[in-house]
């Protein structure tokens, strides 16, 4: 794992200047094999063993990467209900096929996930947590195919090479103090990798023509191509882009090309609106790597009072904040909408002891580090819940996935869940109303469908499917009279108006629309 | 600039390739290194080559946004003889990636579907539209007798 670097007992004053390329090879492979004591050393490569960065870009990147990889994970947790539907599962790795994450273990998984990159946002147990979290996040992504996306893939290849990189402070470091890592030069490698290869993926006819991207840009940015220099010209600037990127973003000298160069290229794709979730938000951050070490020092120079305020918070001791802590994370558990929010905050609790008994054993002192990060780590939960539509979704897509596939138990559960959570959402009501009917409980089903006719007083489907049912049940006259109140409500509705027609000329009710499921989730 | 790229460039390449390589092979953390440098960059060729059959997986290949991925494909699955409606039977994230053309996926679903209906004949057709208005079309056999698109 990280490896701290050696330093000797009395501190060297450093140098208050960016991080550069060493100008000698390092003398000494990092760590000596015993067979060296008997043949001559091997000169380490500098070109990795002598890259240094400023610590004021390393702590930056450290903040931004892994903050944004925590509010993704939490964003993540909507996908949680595909994982083992239908007992079905397909996995990248073979060997993981009987140990892929269900539902559960997904949604588990990535609320650890989220909490475990807070804390290492925060620099706490970095060397510990970031291979934990590796591991977590590989199992999540390897563990499916449902997962197929390529960012997911360089996400599990990054967070692998971050296990190596020194995220913690080094003793008495000044932003501008050089810390050496190789396993920072080999991110920006695996970038240049990337986008090597993403090239040459591009170096075919359909793409140069510019009739791929014109099958995926949208919005206001395709109009801005159309208007002005054309979708084959930006198809060819994109590959010469990334040809350029794969050159230099490993390049500190050409950092000042690169820096401006991909952040343009990854604000273009932000604004293209392409369905990529948080990626291009996720490769902006990593370009805090890419950006000059000096902007980065210049900016801890400025924001001096703030960290001292943040150093002299974490560094206060005492039990009190590891006990405040530990109420925090019941309280948020509570308040969490997620399904086990509140057995996963605990389980965080157990974290932070695991902690704290690492730092009694150490003998450093009970800081107020981990507990202040990690009561950072559980509002984000908060945050993400109360502001975004996860919890919402999981429990949407869990019921109609279950609907679909015929477990009905699952779905009702699902659906209850979703109207303690949104009781006011006709949404909730309405399938639930399906659900009870579909298992015989016709009484409690329409009962629903009324509530959601109540809630959405403007859409015909409860009252189409109240119709349906009446039909069904023999009441043909009172069917008629809820499908004319469906046509009422909304006129608009095809399905409403066949129904009533079927219904006035005596046939049999029409199968209900697919289109009507729109509780589906788009993957 | 081009000066300091320059002394960069040299610097990787002072050792030599293959001094160079013995010497990161020599520590734990050059063998890291090695690792990710020469898998990250032969991996992606397993997608160029004739052995690979499913040109619709672009795993491991760096082929995002490619013309590849704008294949469509209609995925018709039928048991002896009527049409199966995938989406009763596997959750729909399954069924978009049917649709994506992915034969390893598919192939799996032939074979949950007959290990599901036993002494069934459970087929797959596979039509994909490309982006240059070719059409291909794959499978349409009994997937329990031969299991592969």
């Amino acid at each position: 794992m990280a490896k701290k670097k050696q330093r000797s007992s009395k501190p060297r004053p450093r140098p208050a200047t960016p991080a550069v390329e060493p100008a000698t090879p390092v003398d000494a492979a990092p760590k000596k094999s015993k067979r060296s004591a008997r043949v001559a050393p091997v000169r380490a490569p500098a070109f990795w063993f002598g890259f240094e960065v400023a610590w004021a870009k390393l702590a930056t990147a450290r903040v931004v990467m892994f903050a944004l990889l925590a509010i993704d994970a939490l964003l993540q947790i909507r996908h949680a209900p595909r994982y083992g539907a239908g007992d079905f599962n397909v996995a990248h790795l073979p060997f993981l096929d009987g140990a892929a994450p269900g539902r559960t273990g997904y949604e588990v998984g990535q609320l650890l996930l989220a909490y475990l990159f807070v804390l290492a946002a925060l620099g706490v147990a970095t060397r510990v947590i970031v291979p934990v979290s590796a591991a977590i996040y590989a199992w999540l992504y390897f563990g499916s195919h449902l997962d197929s996306y390529q960012h997911h893939y360089l996400v599990a290849l990054l967070l692998g090479i971050a296990s190596f990189v020194p995220w913690a402070r080094p003793a008495r470091a000044e932003p501008s103090t050089p810390v050496r890592s190789w396993a920072v030069r080999l991110l920006l490698v695996q970038l240049g990798i990337m986008y090597l290869w993403a090239a040459i993926s591009k170096m075919d006819p359909l793409w140069l023509d510019g009739r791929t991207l014109g099958a995926q840009l949208g919005g206001s940015l395709r109009s801005l191509v159309d208007s002005t220099v054309g979708l084959k010209v930006v198809a060819v600037l994109v590959l010469v882009v990334e040809l350029v990127l794969a050159a230099t973003v490993w390049l500190r000298p050409a950092w000042r090309v690169a820096a401006p160069l991909g952040i343009l290229f990854h604000a273009g794709i932000l604004v293209a609106d392409l369905e990529i979730g948080l990626f291009a938000v996720l490769m902006l951050g990593l370009y805090v790597l890419v950006v000059p070490d000096r902007v980065w020092i210049a900016l801890a120079r400025t924001e001096k009072a703030a960290m001292q305020l943040v150093q002299r918070l974490a560094g206060r001791r005492g039990g009190v904040a590891w006990i405040a802590a530990v109420a925090a994370a019941i309280a948020v558990g509570i308040l969490s909408r997620f399904e086990h929010g509140l057995a996963v905050a605990l389980a965080s609790c157990a974290i932070l002891a695991a902690i704290a008994v690492a730092v009694w054993w150490r003998g450093t002192g009970m800081s107020s580090a981990a507990p202040l990060a990690h009561v950072c780590a559980l509002l984000l939960w908060l945050v993400v819940d109360r502001a975004s539509t996860v919890a919402y979704d999981y429990y949407r897509f869990w019921g109609s996935s279950q609907r679909r596939l015929g477990d009905h138990g699952q779905a009702e559960r699902a659906y209850r869940k979703l109207i303690d959570l949104a009781p006011d959402d006709a949404l909730g009501h309405y399938q639930l109303g399906r659900v009870l009917i579909a298992t015989r409980r016709a009484a409690d089903g329409i009962a629903e469908l009324r509530t959601a006719q109540t809630l959405e007083p403007a859409r015909a489907r409860a009252f189409v499917e109240e119709a349906r049912w009446l039909a069904l049940d023999g009441k043909r006259t009172e069917a008629i009279e809820r499908a004319k109140e469906a046509v009422r409500v909304e006129p608009s509705s095809a399905e409403a108006r066949q129904l009533l027609q079927a219904l006035t000329s005596n046939k049999r009710p029409p199968k209900p629309v697919a289109s009507r499921d729109d509780d589906a989730e788009s993957p | 600039m081009l000066r300091r790229v320059n002394r960069v460039l040299q610097r990787l390449l002072e050792l030599g390739p293959v001094a160079h390589v013995r010497a990161l092979a020599s520590s734990w953390h050059g063998r890291v290194i090695l690792l990710v440098v020469v898998g990250g960059l032969a991996l992606p060729i397993h997608y160029y080559m004739p052995a690979h059959r499913d040109p619709h997986d672009e795993r491991y290949a760096w082929r995002m946004f490619s013309p590849m991925r704008m294949a469509k494909c209609d995925a018709k699955v039928t048991k002896n003889g009527a049409p199966l409606d995938p989406y009763t039977e596997f959750h729909e994230a399954w069924v978009t990636l049917a649709k994506r053309g992915r034969f390893h996926v598919i192939e799996r679903m032939g074979e949950h579907l007959c290990a599901k209906y036993p002494h069934t004949d459970i087929t797959f057709d596979l039509t994909c539209k490309y982006l240059d208005d070719t059409t291909e079309h794959y499978g349409g056999f009994n997937m329990c007798t031969v299991p592969y698109l």
